[in-house]
Parts: C-alpha cells; sequence; structure tokens
C-alpha cells in the first residue's frame, strides 16, 4: 500500500487526497515516518532550526468559545481574566534584556474592550526597547477579529500594525478547516475561509506567516487531509508560509475534556504525514511544547525540521493540562537536536541563518551528550 | 611501564596444551602474556576486550562474530575425537533425555546437529543440563549423556553404546571437525606473533608423549591412552579441510537457528584483501526473517542503521512472534518492602543505610493495604522487591510469602537475584536451597531486576557491592532448572558501551539457549538524579528505541519484549510498541525506586489499553506467563 507512494515521494511526485488518508490510516507509523524523513533530508539535510524567542499572551480575554480552550476567559473581570498594561507587557522583554530573544510571538484573546490604538502601541514599544527585535503577533483570527471590529479590511489592519511594527503572522487559530468540525468546536470566530484570506493578504503585502491544525479531538483524517490540502492551495497560490505546525489537542479544563488526548503515536504520524502532503511549505515543526520535548526529538525523525525556540513563557497550552517545561534554554534545545543525530542551527524568524552548530562527530546512533540529565528532567526555566 | 605483550587467553584442557605449551616462556613470553581459563571464561575475554586472542570454542567465535582466525592452529579431528561421546545403555534411538553440561556450545550444537541427520523426524532427545559427573550418573533406562573432556576419557569401555561426535561428524559431512582455534579482533594480531604461535605448536607437538605422562600423572588415566588420543584422534591443523569442515559446521547450525552465520576468515587473509562487508539492509532482513545475529553484526546495527532501519526490522520480528498484533499488559504493583540496604549502588536514589531516620521496612498492615488495592483494582500479582536487609532472616520471608499466599489471591513475583544471593549468604545455605524454600513458601516467579549491565567492569564501576555477571546469571540458571520463569532487564546508560550492552543482551541469549526460562525483556536508561553519585552515558529517548529495537533483533530466543513506559513516560513508551515491543509492562500503583530518581509518570488500565491501540494493536491484559486473561480488544 505505501509501495505507491513511496514511489511518488521518491520522484518527487505530489500526493493525493487518499494517498493522505492511505498514510493517516496506515498502521505503521515507522514506515510512514521513514518516508517522511526522506523527504525532510532531502529539504534539509540534518539541519534543524530554532530560534531565541519569547511568548507573551497579554490579555486571555476573548470574545470567542471554542471548545477546546482552556486559556480564554469570556470577559473582564471573570476570575482568572487578565489583560496586561503596554508597560506590564514591555516589562517582559526589558527583564530579558542581558539575553534577548530574537522574536516576540504574541497571542491573545478576542478582547472586545481595547482599542486598536493599545495593539499599535504594544508593537512600538517593544521595537523602541529593541529595535531590532522580530515582532510575529497576532493570529489571523486575531487579524479578522480586528477587521470587523473595528471597521476595517484585513489589509489595512494588517498595513497599520505592520507601521507599528509587526513583522509576520504566527499560524494559531486554523484549528480544523472544515466546516462540519469548525462550527462545532469554534463556532464563533473567523471561519477557514476568512483565516486563509487573512493569509493571502498577508502574503500579498510580503508577510510571511506560519500555520497550524489542531488535532486529536472530533475531527476524522479526512478532515485533516482536508485542512493540510488547503494549506497547500493557498501556498502553492502565495508562496508566504513559512513553517506548519501541528498541535495536539490537550482536553484539561476545557469544554473538550471528555475526550482523550491524542498521543504520542498520533503525533509523530500527523508531523510524517503533514511533511508528506505539504510539498510546499519549506518547514514543518515539531513544537516542543505541545508534544513533549522527548516526543519532539523523535519527530525530528518523522518529518520535522524545526523545534520552534526557546518559548519562555508558554501559558496556553499549560492551561490545558501540558506536562511539557515552559520553556527551555538555547543550550537544552541544542542538546535535544543533538541527541537526535541532528545539526542544530540557530534561525532568526525568517529562517536566516544565525548559528549553526557544528556536526556532533557521532552519527545518530552513537550521540552522547557526557554533561546533561535526561532529557524529561529539562529544567523549567522560569 | 605498562605491559604491552599480546594478551592471550587459552583453555587449559589438554587436548589444547600442545597449542600453548612454551607460550609462557622466553622467547615467546617477551612477546605474549598467557593465561588459562575455561572455555567460557577465554571467550568472555575476548568479547569484553581483556584479551586480544584466544584458542576458544568455534560456537563462541560465531557468536560474537567477525573475529580472524590463526591459520595452521586448531583443535581438530578427522573421524574418531573420544573425547565428545553420547553414552548410555541404548542406542540414541532408545533416548528420551540426554545430561549435557549445556555450557559446551561447541559440542552441544554438534550434537543436535547429529542428532538431527541421524533420527531425521523422529523427535529428538532432550537436552538437561548437569555437570559432567552428574550427567554420568543420569545414565540410565532411555536416558543419555553427553560426555566431554577428560571425563569422557575416563569413562572408555563402560557404557554398551557410545556415540562418538567426531566420527558421527566425519560419517555426515566427510570433513574434518574444528572444536577450537586461536581468534581475535581484527587486526589484533601480526605475521610475527602467528610465527610465535606456529613455532610454539611445532614445539608442543614434539612434546606431546611428555603432556600426555604429564596428564596421566596427574589423573590416573592411562599414559599410553592420553598419547595416542593426543597424537591420533586430535589433530592440531587449521588448513583447507578444516576450514571447509568449520564453515559446514557454521552454515548448518546457522540454518537451525542455533549460531549466527559466521564464516572464516584468517589473519593472513586480512593482511592481502579488506575483508567484504555485508549491508546493513542486509544484515536486517536476515534478522527479520529469524536469522541469529553475532555480537559483531550487533554492534554494527548500534553502529550504522537508521532508527527506521531498526524499528522496521524489529517491529517485523515482533510481528512474526506475535502474528496477531497484540499488545498485553499486567494489572500488577510494586511493593518494595523495605529501603534498607547495605550495597550503596552508585546510581540508587532509594537506598537507606540500616538506622536511618527515613529507612523503614512495611509492616503487615501497610503491606495488607496495599495488596487489597491491588486485588480491588483487578490486579493480579505483586512485585516484591526491597534492598539488601542485613537483619530479616529467609523465615521473616516464608512467612511474609505464606501469609500473602494465604490471604490474597495475587501473583508472587518476588526478590530479584542479588537479593537471593544476600540470602543465600546471610543463611550460609545454596542459592538453590533459598529459592527451594521460597517456592515452597509462596513465590511464583522470579523479577529480572539488579540485571544492569552484566559485563563485570561496569559493574564494578557502578555498583561494586554487588554480584558478580555470573553470579545473577547463576540465581537465573538455579531458578529456571526448578521451573520458575523470570524475566531479563538492562539498565544502560551509566559507563557502559555500545559493546558492552550487546555483550549483556548475548549473556541473555546463551542462558536463555540453555534454560528458555526467561518470559520477557526489559530495557531503560538510567535515572539521573540528586542523590546519585554518578554521571548519565549514553541516553536519550532515541538511544531508548534503538536499544529497544536492537535488543528485539539480537534476542531472538527471548518470547517478549516489554516498552518501559514507567522510565521513558508513556508517550516514549507508546512509541517503543512500534520498535519491538509486544508488552506495554504494568499499570501504575507506585514504584519507589524509579519515582525516588525524579522520574514519577501515571498510567491506569484505560491509560494504557487506550494507547495500545492508538499504535495499532489490541490490549489484553496478561499474567506473569504472558497468558492473556481478557480477549484482545
Amino acid at each position: 500500500m505505501l509501495d505507491a507512494i513511496r514511489s511518488k515521494v521518491d520522484r518527487g511526485e505530489r500526493l493525493s487526497a487518499e494517498d493522505g488518508r492511505t498514510l493517516f490510516e496506515h498502521p505503521d507509523v515507522v514506515a510512514v515516518g521513514q518516508l517522511a524523513n526522506t523527504v525532510r533530508e532531502r529539504l534539509h539535510g540534518d539541519r534543524t532550526y530554532f530560534n531565541r524567542n519569547m511568548r507573551i499572551e497579554v490579555t486571555n480575554v476573548c470574545v470567542a468559545s471554542c471548545l477546546f480552550c482552556s486559556f480564554a476567559k469570556l470577559e473582564e473581570g471573570a476570575p482568572g481574566a487578565h489583560t496586561m498594561r503596554v508597560e506590564e507587557a514591555w516589562a517582559e522583554l526589558e527583564k530579558r534584556m542581558d539575553d534577548p530573544p530574537s522574536e516576540i510571538h504574541i497571542v491573545n484573546g478576542l478582547h472586545p474592550g481595547l482599542p486598536f490604538s493599545y495593539y499599535e502601541e504594544l508593537l512600538t514599544g517593544f521595537k523602541r526597547i529593541k529595535p531590532d527585535v522580530h515582532m510575529k503577533c497576532f493570529t489571523a483570527v486575531e487579524i479578522h477579529f480586528f477587521a470587523q471590529h473595528y471597521g476595517m479590511t484585513h489589509r489595512e489592519v494588517l498595513e497599520r500594525l505592520r507601521a507599528a511594527g509587526l513583522d509576520s503572522l504566527p499560524g494559531g487559530g486554523a484549528e480544523i478547516f472544515h466546516p462540519d468540525v469548525r462550527t462545532r468546536i469554534s463556532h464563533d470566530k473567523a471561519t477557514a475561509d476568512e483565516y486563509l484570506e487573512v493569509h493571502r493578504v498577508a502574503h500579498g503585502l510580503g508577510i510571511r506567516t506560519n500555520s497550524t491544525m489542531l488535532y486529536g479531538h472530533i475531527e476524522t483524517f479526512e478532515h485533516r487531509v482536508d485542512h493540510l490540502l488547503r494549506l497547500r492551495a493557498l501556498q502553492d497560490e502565495t508562496k508566504g508560509l513559512q513553517a506548519f505546525i501541528p498541535l495536539a489537542f490537550h482536553p484539561d479544563g476545557n469544554g473538550m475534556r471528555n475526550l482523550p488526548a491524542p498521543t504520542a503515536v498520533d503525533a509523530l504520524r500527523t508531523v510524517a504525514v503533514s511533511r508528506l502532503l505539504l510539498d510546499n511549505v519549506p518547514h514543518v515543526k515539531a513544537y516542543w511544547v505541545s508534544m513533549t520535548p522527548e516526543v519532539a526529538q523523535i519527530a525530528l525523525r518523522f518529518g520535522a525540521d524545526d523545534v520552534d525556540g526557546t518559548i519562555v513563557h508558554e501559558t496556553i497550552y499549560r492551561a490545558a493540562g501540558s506536562r511539557s517545561p515552559s520553556g527551555l534554554t538555547v543550550e537544552q534545545l541544542v542538546r535535544l537536536i543533538r541527541e537526535a543525530g541532528r545539526v542544530p542551527v540557530e534561525r532568526d524568524t525568517l529562517y536566516n541563518v544565525v548559528r549553526e552548530w557544528p556536526r556532533a562527530a557521532l552519527p545518530e546512533a552513537a550521540v552522547k551528550v557526557k554533561d546533561r540529565k535526561a532529557s524529561r528532567h529539562l529544567e523549567v526555566v522560569s | 611501564m605498562t605491559d604491552e605483550r599480546l594478551r592471550v587467553a587459552a583453555v587449559g584442557y589438554l587436548n589444547a596444551r600442545p597449542l600453548y605449551e612454551g607460550l609462557d616462556r622466553e622467547p615467546a613470553s617477551a612477546r605474549i602474556r598467557l593465561d588459562c581459563a575455561l572455555p567460557s571464561e577465554v571467550a568472555r575475554r575476548v568479547a569484553e576486550d581483556e584479551a586480544d586472542l584466544g584458542l576458544m570454542p568455534v560456537a563462541a567465535a560465531a557468536a560474537i562474530g567477525d573475529l580472524r582466525m590463526v591459520r595452521g592452529c586448531a583443535i581438530a579431528a578427522r573421524g574418531r575425537v573420544r573425547s565428545v561421546v553420547i553414552v548410555g545403555d541404548r542406542p540414541l534411538e532408545q533416548m528420551d533425555e540426554i545430561a549435557v553440561d549445556l555450557s559446551s556450545r561447541t559440542s552441544v550444537i554438534l550434537a543436535r546437529l547429529v542428532m538431527r541427520e541421524r533420527l531425521r523426524k523422529r523427535s529428538a532427545p532432550r537436552l538437561v543440563g548437569m555437570t559432567p559427573r552428574e550427567a554420568i550418573a543420569h545414565v540410565g533406562e532411555r536416558r543419555g549423556a553427553l560426555v566431554i573432556g577428560d571425563p569422557a576419557l575416563e569413562i572408555e569401555g563402560r557404557f554398551g553404546y557410545v556415540l562418538d561426535l567426531g566420527l558421527a561428524w566425519w560419517e555426515m559431512a566427510g570433513l574434518p571437525f574444528v572444536f577450537a582455534a586461536w581468534c581475535g579482533r581484527p587486526g589484533a594480531v601480526a605475521a610475527s606473533d602467528e610465527q610465535i604461535l606456529e613455532r610454539a605448536k611445532a614445539a608442543g607437538l614434539e612434546r606431546r608423549g611428555a603432556i600426555a605422562a604429564e596428564h596421566a600423572e596427574r589423573t590416573g588415566l592411562p599414559v599410553g591412552s592420553l598419547k595416542s588420543y593426543l597424537e591420533t584422534a586430535i589433530h592440531h591443523d587449521l588448513g583447507d579441510a578444516e576450514r571447509r569442515g568449520l564453515e559446514r559446521f557454521f552454515q548448518m547450525a546457522a540454518s537451525e537457528g542455533l549460531l549466527p552465520r559466521a564464516r572464516v576468515r584468517f589473519y593472513d587473509e586480512d593482511r592481502r584483501t579488506a575483508p567484504a562487508r555485508e549491508s546493513i539492509d542486509r544484515l536486517l532482513v536476515r534478522a527479520s526473517q529469524g536469522e541469529r545475529l553475532s555480537a559483531a553484526e550487533g554492534e554494527r546495527l548500534g553502529e550504522e542503521a537508521s532508527l527506521f532501519d531498526l524499528g522496521l526490522a524489529a517491529d517485523a520480528i515482533r510481528k512474526r512472534k506475535h502474528p496477531k498484533g497484540v499488545v498485553t499488559y499486567i494489572v500488577d504493583r510494586n511493593v518494595n518492602y523495605t529501603n534498607v540496604c547495605t550495597t550503596s549502588c552508585r546510581f540508587c536514589a532509594f537506598y537507606r543505610p540500616l538506622g536511618h531516620p527515613e529507612a523503614y521496612v512495611l509492616s503487615r498492615e501497610e503491606l495488607a493495604k496495599k495488596l487489597q488495592e491491588v486485588v480491588d483494582a483487578g490486579g493480579v500479582q505483586i512485585l516484591l522487591q526491597g534492598g539488601l536487609h542485613p537483619e530479616l532472616r529467609i523465615e521473616w520471608y516464608e512467612d511474609l510469602f505464606r501469609w500473602m499466599k494465604r490471604e490474597f489471591r495475587l501473583g508472587l513475583h518476588a526478590l530479584s537475584p542479588e537479593e537471593i544471593l544476600h540470602l543465600a549468604r546471610l543463611e550460609g545455605i545454596t542459592v538453590r536451597s533459598v529459592l527451594e524454600r521460597l517456592h515452597a513458601a509462596g513465590l511464583d516467579s522470579v523479577p529480572g531486576g539488579g540485571a544492569e549491565i552484566l559485563v563485570d567492569r561496569v559493574r564494578r564501576k557502578i555498583a561494586k557491592a554487588k554480584c558478580t555477571s555470573d553470579e545473577w546469571l547463576g540465581v537465573m540458571r538455579v531458578a529456571h532448572h526448578m521451573g520458575l520463569r523470570s524475566s531479563a532487564t538492562m539498565m544502560y546508560g551509566t559507563v557502559d558501551t555500545a559493546r558492552d550492552r550487546i555483550e549483556h543482551l548475548l549473556k541473555i541469549r546463551d542462558l536463555q539457549d540453555e534454560t528458555g526460562g526467561f518470559t520477557a525483556f526489559f530495557c531503560w536508561d538510567f535515572q539521573h538524579e540528586r542523590g546519585t553519585n554518578i554521571e548519565p552515558g549514553d541516553h536519550g529517548t532515541l538511544l531508548y528505541l534503538r536499544q529497544q529495537a536492537i535488543a528485539r533483533i539480537l534476542l531472538d530466543n527471548v518470547d517478549h519484549v516489554g516498552a518501559s513506559w514507567v522510565t521513558q513516560g508513556p508517550e516514549i513508551g507508546q512509541v517503543a510498541l512500534r520498535f519491538g515491543a509486544d508488552d506495554f509492562g504494568s499499570v501504575m500503583f507506585e514504584e519507589n525506586v524509579v519515582s525516588s530518581a525524579g522520574t514519577t509518570f501515571c498510567m491506569n488500565a484505560d491509560g494504557m489499553e487506550s494507547r495500545i491501540r492508538a499504535a495499532g494493536f489490541k490490549a489484553t491484559r496478561r499474567n506473569v506467563h504472558y497468558e492473556w486473561l481478557t480477549p484482545p480488544a
């Protein structure tokens, strides 16, 4: 069954929706991973990317009521609801100026009560503190919300934010595009077409973006394939996607808490099939916050070529019960990558190489890292 | 100044002496440091790089793999050999059982091949492990013995039926049989060293009469018989005919799955042409088809095979052994009855010395509560282990076991070899007596903990006070002979090398050939944490998956391989199911030893089953014998 797909992969041919379903359903995840690995190595060799980034969620107040979310609070004043003053957000960067991140990644709730200038000011302030910091901020869902809420077009929103300091968009909010699923899990935010349109407009403006897929809840493999192919079609059109990030659903404390979390085998399979179907997207991330650093390490042999970054200080997955640490040091990321027999490459947000670590002297088979604790004991950076 | 002489080990038997006589004297001794040892010890030294060259049994050489031989020197026979015989009161066809020292692997394999040839479709007699004296005494109605070495010469003429295996091989293959030869790693021996060995042999052959006389004096055997044995039955050449005979033997043994596939390669050939190397793909295909791999081939897998190569081959082997796609797990509980321990292993964060404020011995009340919880949760077994408590006598264990068996219907998987040895020492009785008493009191099976790495160089560094590899294996041998099953384990990631880990697996495989008593194999990496006094070595999740896959590939005679989710986490544990494991271990009630090193994961039966299914298998509960307790679903 995999033979036909393997020969397509060897010839560099595009895979079909049916191939995608076959890959998702194939019982032997290792064989699927091996296929994805050949593509990954064809594209990137052993190079494995990461960056020094910093996550800030400035508000968890959100008008949307997504079933999978454990983070958002419906209104200001609700227990646990919190909105940072811009100065508080800036202070997060100021605290870290002795070892500053190259990227600030901001994702928020859809707050109904903030003026648009709040976001502009937020961006401007970060750039004032560190002019060369890359601002990867606001998902397409937020951009769409801004457009509706403040009465602008997507293009106007993006242009004003860019003028204030926005550099690129993160990929969140994609969830599952197919309406059968989307209407059930996040009915009151941007639709699939709106999400894709924001990316299309951003790409047209020269703003690069990432994209994601939240898998492992009520969707079927068919829905996942549909999702991936919609992204592939957009990318054929715009070439503006840099990286695709599969995100595992975590069930704690949200509207789908009765569902089991997807397992590690599903995580590896999803990384692998994403790599195989998204033949036009340069990078596939093993987002360690979503899959744990241990599984992310294996994913580097199942199609992923990027582990995201140091993150410090993630709160969305933690709210949903993730037991991954909330941040890793550069040293820990380098070790994680080298233990997988790969070559660590520190990048900036646009995948320009900042530093390439030398290849470990030993092959994958015999990587030794003498001075570290087992990776599950990676210390939380706080 | 360090001794840079060639480290040479030789079997100390009579028939070997003509090959090494004079090596311990000038001028040879200026270059060669000679030690004599038992055959298994010679092989171990070469395998563990404690000897450069060994005069060793050829089966051991095949198991190590990729060794070179010194052309011209061997212990061989063209026809009747006299010292390797099956004896009995009736012919082979009428024997049900043959007693044998199972550690003499070359002769045991030869016996199996000869029996297969002679008996064809009739079922071959069962081989039962015994010492040579016991084996001879064992001979009787429908019972024979395979007798090797001096004891074989001693009993010449005593039994009505004698099958000389040298002669049997000659009749079967038309070629000489080679029992032992000088073997070492590629490049270990120079041409000049080979000349020294040739000269030693030439001198030794001249002295055969004297050697026979000395041996006769020591053993009381007739000198004439010994002299003709050395000069006529045994010969010491390794030429083309011997090479063909040896290759035929290797090929037949490999096709029966008794030995890894092996070739004969001489040192002088390496000096002329580079040896051909089989591709890793080919190697893995052979392994997937059920062929046995050598230690050298195992090492090559570790060095050259990709994660996928290993995973797919291990998965294929898992599928051959367990074609129904079922992964088992057990509902049991690990109870650590005491944390008092006298060994102070450098990697352990669990033990406390006697009298320490945190030292404990569980009371009956505490135990009863824990055991009742297991019964209530539908559990079937208790895994009972503890430290080496200096004051708990065997009666304490007997009482405890009887009480547990009386009060709770639970299997008792208890006391690792280290604890059994400790009890034997404490009581001044044999391991067998300890096991017999505990078995009578309720012991059902023996856990395979404490194996760590069965290479003494490693054990001395990480757990100086613990038993040796041979002691650990010896306890398992006794337990298996008594019909008690056990698991086998490996803890790597301290000072061990890839070669040590392979050596560990082969020691388990060898004992399994002898006893068949191991049910399953589990491995994990050293869990480093505060309170331990040793640096972590090779580890990481990828290495775990590779290591488990290599174990599945090499341990062709062990039925089950388990994924150690307790140490690797439920995520990696699940992924490991696709790297050769067919068992998911235990649900978690508690596991004091690993959790004091900071690893705390929890998983209940639902979590186990859903992960098993999500990995593409059916799930079922099992008992210690890996029997299914529920229909797989």
